[in-house]
């Protein structure tokens, strides 16, 4: 019991309530931007035309997934990295930002989620207006028998008090279990979000677990995932097998020099690589 | 292996055992659900066998999922299977 009424003083279950409610604008907006922008820019490209308005589009996607990231981590606690998953677009000419933009796998999942948040968008809509019917409906009707408005339910018209109470008992219910079903959507919800958005690709794992050695020098693989969680958060992004993967991977190429002390294995940069080949 | 390695298979198997109920739990639904919806046609006007839609329909989703649950592993982790049979070959 304490599990269905736990629902209601949580304030994920009203983020996720918001979250759900706010699916279906979002999705339709950035829906109808993303592929107006592809189409109108993959159909004028022959003209050069085209390419500012694939850029522009990149660019629209790039600031609508950073909305999301805020969305889900604000309203629906997902996990999310406190910086964004992807390398910054490096700071020379256009087309080298251009080519880091439209090569970085996570613009591809941005994309992703933006058009899935459409058909998302409305499942989460139709379940947060259907639960909010449910659960208040039967409080509405005797009141709107009062001030003399019919109610209808298939062909049963509802104008007698007794009859505007035989839906109570369903709204007593779903007052019970609908909080409940809000939280677990909304735990569906932030799930999905943080597979599309808050996965660090392997490129800037990389980056961060060198960024952690350059900071603490020689360290064993527990102080560099602390370390990485502390500063990114845990999640999918860092957790100890990317960074085993990553460090091995690291390992490998040469970039980390790894040496057992009993049980654990230190890890430190090698002084003969420069910082700039790292 | 060392003593973090361990952990991180720990934790690899807690991750693929919870994938693994979170399949049984679904497919029990399905389960559930299907056996329902043909003892409804069964007692209903049984002409036209209409609980096939749902039963492909969702057992596309189950078949994915049981892929999901059984199959597939992240390229971590056969990175690091690979590595660790190497290693193991080394010694």
């Amino acid at each position: 019991m304490s599990w269905l009424l736990g629902a209601f003083s949580d304030r994920r279950t009203y983020g996720s309530l918001v979250y759900s409610l706010l699916g279906l604008p979002i999705g339709i907006f950035g829906f109808t931007i993303v592929v107006t922008g592809f189409a109108l820019g993959l159909g004028l490209a022959i003209t050069l035309l085209g390419i500012p308005v694939l850029v522009a589009t990149l660019i629209f996607v790039r600031a609508m997934a950073s909305i999301e990231r805020r969305l889900a981590w604000s309203l629906l606690d997902a996990t999310m990295p406190r910086r964004p998953p992807m390398s910054p677009l490096s700071q020379g000419f256009l087309w080298g930002r251009l080519r880091d933009l439209v090569s970085a796998r996570q613009t591809w999942r941005e994309i992703g989620f933006i058009l899935l948040r459409l058909p998302l968008g409305v499942v989460a809509f139709t379940i947060a207006i259907t639960l909010i019917g449910l659960m208040f409906g039967g409080f509405v009707m005797p009141i709107l028998v009062v001030v003399g408005v019919e109610s209808q339910i298939g062909s049963w018209i509802i104008d007698t008090i007794p009859e505007s109470f035989f839906y109570l008992p369903i709204s007593l219910l779903f007052l019970l279990v609908g909080p409940r079903i809000l939280l677990g959507w909304g735990q569906v919800s932030g799930r999905i979000a943080t597979s599309f958005l808050g996965v660090m690709d392997r490129r800037e794992l990389k980056r961060a677990v060198t960024e952690t050695l350059v900071r603490t020098g020689e360290a064993d693989a527990f102080s560099i995932l602390s370390e990485m969680e502390l500063r990114l958060g845990r999640g999918p992004s860092v957790n100890p097998t990317r960074v085993e993967a990553t460090l091995m991977a690291l390992e490998s190429t040469g970039q980390v020099q790894a040496h057992r002390e009993g049980s654990t294995t230190m890890y430190r940069l090698r002084d003969d690589k420069p910082l700039g080949q790292r | 292996m060392d003593e973090f390695g361990k952990m991180a298979a720990r934790e690899r198997e807690a991750n693929r055992i919870a994938r693994r109920q979170w399949f049984w739990l679904h497919f029990a639904v399905y389960l559930t659900t299907q056996v329902f919806l043909v003892i409804t046609w069964a007692l209903g006007d049984s002409t036209f066998p209409w609980y096939v839609y749902p039963l492909f329909g969702w057992g596309i989703f189950i078949a994915a999922h049981a892929v999901y649950a059984f199959v597939v592993k992240t390229p971590e982790e056969i990175m690091i299977e690979r590595e660790s049979r190497t290693s193991e070959g080394r010694d």
